[in-house]
């Protein structure tokens, strides 16, 4: 039986029992007591924007329809017939009324309502022996939407989506809310990695520092218009909230505008931009000099945004993707990654920004591959006993006493705390939510039953 | 429309085609990539849409507006300078590969021309330990002639799971 304790406490000195990356008993323990509580990303509403529209998306082994019933409401149901539990949809995505169970035909309306169930008199005796008025698939236990994006927990207690964003709203803003529009989600690409969730999870709150080495080749063929990895020590790391991210550093004296049309935003776009973001928003564009980059959302959303060159004449056009690290096993992930663009973007830039995308991002793209090769790698070493003896340092930009070796960016125009140049601030900010939650004792929800005997 | 009858096995131009492709899965399996690249037209097109599974007669069974490659002769000579980098470390050491390149059928289409449809099963070996990697897919390709012989103008590679069971696609199909 494993001390969650003794974990935690190294942990929380920056010192990581390198088994987490592959430990059964600790996956287990983020199950019970991370997953069954936290927020988690299923879709964006742009995915389902006609009545009927569903997707297909899973909290780990859950499996959950996200669907927009016919008055146009979101709903995510738990994709279990109330009756033997088959699935009722076994689509990934279409539109549809009414899920049938295959298995004896129960069937369910969008909205999740039991509206047939064949024999009722013959089988059941009726409304008196089996209610079916009042019955539905089982909802996810609390659902709640940010700018479009859907999120559920299986905590009924959970806090209002907003309230757990907090201040990592403001960074979140950069990615998804670049009009009134707001974004449109294409995707996702899904493949299995033989890796550890977490290791993605980090490496987007944070790690500025793999840059310069994991993906020199991007640099040496000249993807960006700069040597960008070498930039990367400039760049703000900052912790915000259940998040935290990278940014670049943008070139001196830009005002808001230079600044957009440098990272490839055409004109089109700027005045939409100008007025999406707040004051404070773009003052950590124009002011503070920052781009952001790489975030993760604890536990297991990631967004990146980058601008690579995209054709021989050097046109450089910005990409944003959502991702998530789905875990699947200790050793295992299933990557979820989406092209996200403004909806109300010139079709021309929707075409660059997904070649961008694709040039960078996703399963084909230039700078994933190296990323997964690493942490397959690190996976395949975590699993065994010569791991329980080694606590990977995690102390990057602390002193050993534990004082940053510098200060926070003092007139950092964005919320939270933000420091320039390389450290694992971001990886301890996240592993620090992990520790909060794997300490806490698992809920015992109480379980849904329908006609019961009396 | 009928759908056009494949050219006879015995036709030139069904052997040009067939060997077009098993040459080239060769290259492939030499990672002799600039030696692909000499392989496609300028105006190449590049295709590998996300597969999903929808219902039996639903409308589409691609993830309308996101593939896994997309891909012009820029982004393709991008993607093999990189793996001629020092640095690609996804690819080094090097994946084992093999292209398996059957059932091929040729249609003679517009003068100058060739559709050809093929199967590919891609066995891609990583390491030591490691299990290895199937990609089942079929293959739609345009070949053009040119003065310089057969050129593949365009490829879609219709794979045949919707989650990929690779680490990646530092390889070509």
């Amino acid at each position: 039986m494993i001390d969650v304790a003794a974990v935690v406490s190294q942990v929380r000195r920056g010192m990581i029992p390198a088994h987490v990356y592959g430990d059964p008993e600790i996956f287990a323990l983020e199950r019970d007591r991370l997953f069954a509580r936290s927020w988690v990303f299923l879709a964006h509403e742009s995915e389902i924007p006609d009545p009927g529209d569903y997707v297909v998306r899973r909290v780990l082994t859950d499996s959950f329809i996200v669907v927009r019933d016919e008055a146009g409401q979101i709903r995510v149901m738990f994709n279990m017939c109330l009756h033997r539990g088959m699935q009722v949809c076994r689509a990934e995505l279409g539109n549809a009324s009414h899920f049938r169970c295959p298995y004896h035909a129960w069937t369910y309306r969008n909205d999740g309502r039991l509206a047939g169930l064949p024999f009722h008199e013959d089988a059941y005796g009726g409304e008196d022996g089996f209610a079916r008025a009042g019955q539905r698939l089982l909802p996810a236990p609390a659902m709640d939407t940010y700018r479009g994006l859907i999120f559920v927990s299986l905590d009924a207690g959970a806090p209002p989506l907003k309230n757990y964003l907090g201040d990592f709203a403001f960074y979140l803003d950069f990615y998804v809310n670049q009009s009134p529009a707001g974004i449109e989600l294409r995707g996702p690409q899904r493949w299995r990695v033989k890796s550890n969730w977490k290791i993605g999870a980090e490496n987007f709150a944070g790690d500025s520092y793999h840059t310069p080495h994991t993906h020199a080749s991007v640099v040496e063929i000249g993807l960006f218009r700069e040597p960008k990895a070498s930039k990367r020590k400039e760049g703000a790391l900052y912790q915000a909230g259940p998040g935290a991210g990278t940014t670049y550093k943008l070139p001196p004296g830009g005002d808001f505008a230079g600044q957009l049309r440098y990272v490839g935003y055409p004109d089109e776009m700027i005045p939409a931009l100008t007025q999406a973001w707040s004051d404070r928003q773009r003052a950590l564009v124009a002011d503070s000099g920052f781009m952001v980059s790489a975030a993760t959302l604890f536990p297991n959303l990631s967004l990146v945004h980058n601008w690579p060159q995209i054709d021989e004449h050097g046109t450089v056009r910005p990409f944003i993707s959502l991702r998530q690290w789905q875990p699947i096993s200790a050793t295992e992930t299933e990557v979820l990654s989406w092209f996200a663009v403004d909806a109300a973007a010139p079709e021309e830039f929707k075409r660059d920004s997904y070649k961008a995308y694709l040039m960078c991002f996703g399963i084909s793209g230039m700078f994933e591959q190296d990323d997964v090769e690493n942490w397959v790698s690190i996976t395949d070493m975590a699993t065994g006993s010569m791991a329980r003896r080694l606590n990977l340092n995690s102390r990057m930009g602390l002193t050993a006493d534990g004082k940053p070796v510098k200060p926070p960016i003092a007139d950092f125009a964005g919320p939270g705390v933000a420091y320039q140049g390389f450290g694992e601030y971001g990886q301890r900010h996240w592993l620090s939510q992990w520790s909060d939650h794997l300490e806490r004792e698992p809920a015992t929800p109480p379980a849904t039953d329908l006609g019961a005997a009396r | 429309m009928t759908t056009p009858k494949p050219l006879p096995y015995g036709d030139p131009d069904h052997q040009a085609a067939h060997q077009f492709l098993v040459e080239e899965a060769a290259l492939l399996d030499a990672a002799d990539y600039p030696g692909w690249l000499a392989l496609l037209t300028e105006d190449i097109r590049y295709l590998m849409p996300v597969r999903v599974t929808t219902a039996r007669g639903a409308p589409a069974s691609t993830q309308p507006g996101l593939g896994h490659f997309d891909e012009d002769m820029y982004a393709l000579r991008k993607r093999v300078q990189r793996l001629a980098t020092d640095h690609a470390w996804t690819e080094d050491p090097p994946s084992r590969t093999r292209h398996f390149v059957t059932n091929i059928r040729t249609f003679r289409t517009t003068p100058g021309e060739l559709r050809v449809e093929s199967a590919l099963l891609l066995f891609r070996s990583r390491g030591d330990t490691r299990e290895a990697d199937l990609i089942s897919a079929g293959r739609t390709d345009l070949l053009r002639e040119t003065a310089d012989g057969l050129k593949l103008a365009r490829r879609e590679i219709t794979v045949d799971e919707a989650v990929l069971r690779t680490q990646n696609l530092a390889v070509f199909l």
